[in-house]
């Protein structure tokens, strides 16, 4: 029997089912956040033009923007800036600081520290200690 | 090679540019965190905000952290467009969404830091 070679696979099928290493979903992780970020200053921006409008618009928004729906989604987009920041600083030091020896290394920092200063500002955020302390910095 | 496949350049300046940017924006968002977020009632009210945006450290602050995190943001999606093998009709639509949004978007934000 002639060899057949193997139709190939589609593009979702592809970027699914190839082996990923850590880099790979760092990769990946960098470009989905990066996707998101990009697309939260476009809403920051158009967010903050009530600033124009005087001093009860902007305060009214300020308020829909402190009640509990927003600051659960204001902490999850500090995960998107923590992961993106500090994977960023990696990439960095891959290119221009011979970062390809010890990369893994810093992934597994770019991961612990994300998770730390996430649960830190967890608390800071939601817990009446936490916000006791953010009070008295008054 | 890149001038023998069609492409205009080698892509090297906004791929040292994304890096440069990216080092700044990383210094400017921890001092974005702590002047809006540490202290919410300084960061939040309306008072406050008008008093630092009448200063000009701040409008400068704020007019560097639009620019730069507009261009980073848009450079960064458009290269993970460029990544794809697109037709050009395709390409140049996305290209174009990229450039004029980001214009309208950038002169929006501008307007609101310059209006005080």
């Amino acid at each position: 029997m002639a060899y057949q070679p193997k139709p190939p696979a589609g593009w979702i099928k592809t970027n699914f089912t190839y082996y990923k290493h850590s880099g790979s979903w760092a990769w990946i992780l960098h470009r989905i956040t990066g996707l998101g970020l990009t697309a939260y200053i476009y809403v920051h921006i158009y967010a903050l033009t009530s600033l124009t409008q005087g001093p009860k618009a902007f305060d009214d928004e300020m308020k829909l923007f402190s009640t509990p729906v927003f600051k659960v989604l204001e902490w999850l987009l500090f995960s998107l800036v923590l992961y993106h920041a500090f994977n960023g600083v990696r990439i960095v030091l891959v290119d221009w600081a011979n970062g390809a020896r010890y990369h893994k290394k810093i992934l597994t920092v770019v991961y612990g520290l994300g998770v730390i200063l996430f649960i830190g500002m967890g608390i800071l955020m939601f817990s009446a200690h936490g916000s006791s302390i953010v009070a008295s910095t008054k | 090679m890149y001038k023998h496949e069609g492409s205009r350049g080698s892509g090297a300046p906004g791929w040292v540019l994304q890096r440069i940017t990216g080092i700044l924006l990383v210094v400017v968002v921890i001092g974005h965190y702590f002047v809006m977020h540490a202290n919410p009632a300084s960061g939040h009210t309306y008072a406050a905000v008008l008093e630092r945006m009448h200063q000009p450290f701040w409008k400068m602050f704020d007019l560097t952290f639009i620019t730069v995190g507009l261009w980073h943001g848009l450079n960064g999606t458009w290269g993970i467009f460029r990544d794809y093998k697109m037709k050009p009709a395709v390409s140049l639509t996305i290209y174009g969404v990229i450039i004029l949004s980001g214009i309208a978007f950038w002169v929006l934000g501008v307007n609101t830091i310059l209006s005080f």
